[in-house]
């Protein structure tokens, strides 16, 4: 059991009184003593910092880099440049079903870091090439409304990258790379950071008021932004279009992989589509659960939780493409039946 | 390592509910252990006052942000008072496990049903072991 990888941040977070849970190989924080609903309230309201050093870095580099990205993966590079961060998918070619979903943070003119999610580093290795550099340094996403007013006192140079940027940073002689990215719905950036200095960068962060966060936080905010999460919204025999993520395909852009399973389906269309669910009260509704109209199965929930903003439940599910927002649906929760409606997402909505 | 609250003068099951007993009563709710391993309590069942309850089968379920756990019922018996304020509170269930966090009273069928129950040494034991 014990073939799990630890964070450079571990003995902080164990000092800290860390719930510490297995994430994709990964014995990361679930949560800190405040626990969850305060962790995610923080986010909304003020500032948190997450250890996402579980995330995989690949760092592809070369004159024939770019090609080669471009090809790998769905999203068009052209589109940006060098110092722009972009969000893309790596298609199965059988049948463009999402392998992994990934961030591209374009370092330098021929050097990318790209950042899959832990359990599919391998995955996305094997696919692109390059070097895996995740376990020399470490990653801390600093979000919320006063992510950047409060990280102006610690680290000035990267309070300042907008969304989006990827900048090189010095923090207290350590370079590090800054991305104006996230996983939260809010504002905010992440930092990458060597190893042997994120924990006194951690400290840092913390002793400006920046709230420690885990990933039962992590998990509720990126449900209330919809944001999808893989193994859930998106895997196997899930494609972008299906997920609600067409504009991830860049259709201009020449062939990539799994561009010719992925043209099929688009020219047939999609017969289910990711959407929202509100239920009514506090009851949670979980992943799995049928979704029924009228006493027929019509799918089942992807993800699903208390929205600690909303004070309610909130869910995701592929249904079929012709219902429309306001659709009441029955949610079946272990026999027991849960009123919800299909509704357009993000169930909270981004802050500007 | 946080030290689980575990008052003497309750008795406990090994499905983590704590029980007060006062003569054919048994008010429960579930432990400091147990609001701890579940985390933040978004919802809890509360039962409906008039069910009767058969000891070890699940009557109720409190549900945090990552998990759903049922609870048994310690006791045999009719439940006959519940807290309905964890409906719009259920963090009571984290903040005051054996006090604002309380879940229902039963009267018990059968009281001989208590000394199967564990005394607060032999929980705190099962909790540490």
């Amino acid at each position: 059991m014990d073939d799990l990888q630890y964070s450079p941040l571990d003995a902080a977070h164990r000092a800290l009184g860390a719930k510490m849970v297995p994430f994709g190989g990964w014995d990361m924080p679930l949560s800190y003593p405040s626990g969850t609903i305060d962790e995610h309230m923080a986010c909304r309201t003020a500032a948190v910092a997450f250890d996402v050093s579980h995330l995989g870095t690949v760092r592809v580099g070369g004159s024939d880099a770019f090609e080669r990205l471009q090809w790998a993966f769905t999203n068009d590079l052209g589109k940006i440049g060098s110092g722009r961060a972009q969000y893309t998918h790596l298609l199965d070619e059988s049948d463009g079903s999402v392998l992994d979903d990934i961030i591209i943070w374009w370092v330098d003119d021929d050097t990318f870091d790209v950042m899959p999610n832990a359990s599919n580093t391998d995955r996305v290795r094997n696919a692109i090439g390059g070097q895996e550099t995740t376990h020399s340094r470490a990653i801390i996403a600093v979000q919320g409304p006063q992510a950047r007013a409060r990280l102006m006192t610690v680290f000035a140079e990267a309070s300042a990258v907008k969304r989006f940027h990827v900048v090189h940073a010095v923090w207290d002689d350590v370079p590090c790379i800054v991305a104006g990215t996230g996983y939260t719905g809010e504002d905010g950036v992440e930092i990458s950071i060597p190893a042997d200095m994120a924990p006194r960068l951690w400290a840092k962060l913390l002793e400006a008021d920046i709230t420690p966060a885990g990933l039962g936080a992590r998990d509720t905010l990126r449900l209330e932004a919809a944001l999808p999460l893989h193994g859930h919204e998106l895997g196997a025999g899930i494609t972008p279009l299906q997920a609600g993520l067409g504009w991830v395909v860049a259709w201009t852009k020449g062939d990539f992989r799994g561009r010719a399973a992925l043209e099929v389906q688009q020219a047939q269309g999609v017969s289910r589509r990711l959407r929202g669910i509100v239920t009514e009260g506090r009851r949670p509704p979980r992943e799995g659960c049928a979704v029924l109209v009228d006493d027929q199965v019509v799918g089942a929930l992807t993800s699903g939780n208390f929205s600690p903003i909303l004070g309610h439940g909130i869910a995701l599910a592929f249904l079929p493409t012709e219902m429309v927002d306001g659709t009441p649906v029955v949610i079946d929760i272990r026999g027991s039946a849960l009123g919800g409606t299909v509704v357009a997402t993000p169930f909270v909505a981004k802050q500007k | 390592m946080v030290v689980m609250n575990v008052p003497d003068d309750l008795l406990y099951s090994s499905d983590h509910e704590w029980i007060q007993i006062s003569a054919t009563h048994a008010r429960i709710g579930i432990t400091d252990y147990a609001q701890d391993a579940l985390g933040d309590v978004v919802y809890v069942q509360v039962p409906t006052v008039g069910v009767a309850v058969v000891v070890g089968e699940s009557f109720s379920e409190v549900e945090s942000t990552k998990s759903v756990s049922d609870i048994y019922a310690p006791v045999s018996g009719v439940v006959i008072e519940v807290n309905e304020a964890l409906g719009s509170d259920p963090a009571a269930v984290n903040s005051d496990p054996y006090g604002a966090g309380w879940l229902c009273v039963i009267e018990m069928s059968a009281t001989n049903e208590i000394d199967a129950l564990l005394a607060a040494d032999a929980y705190r034991a099962l909790t540490e072991g």
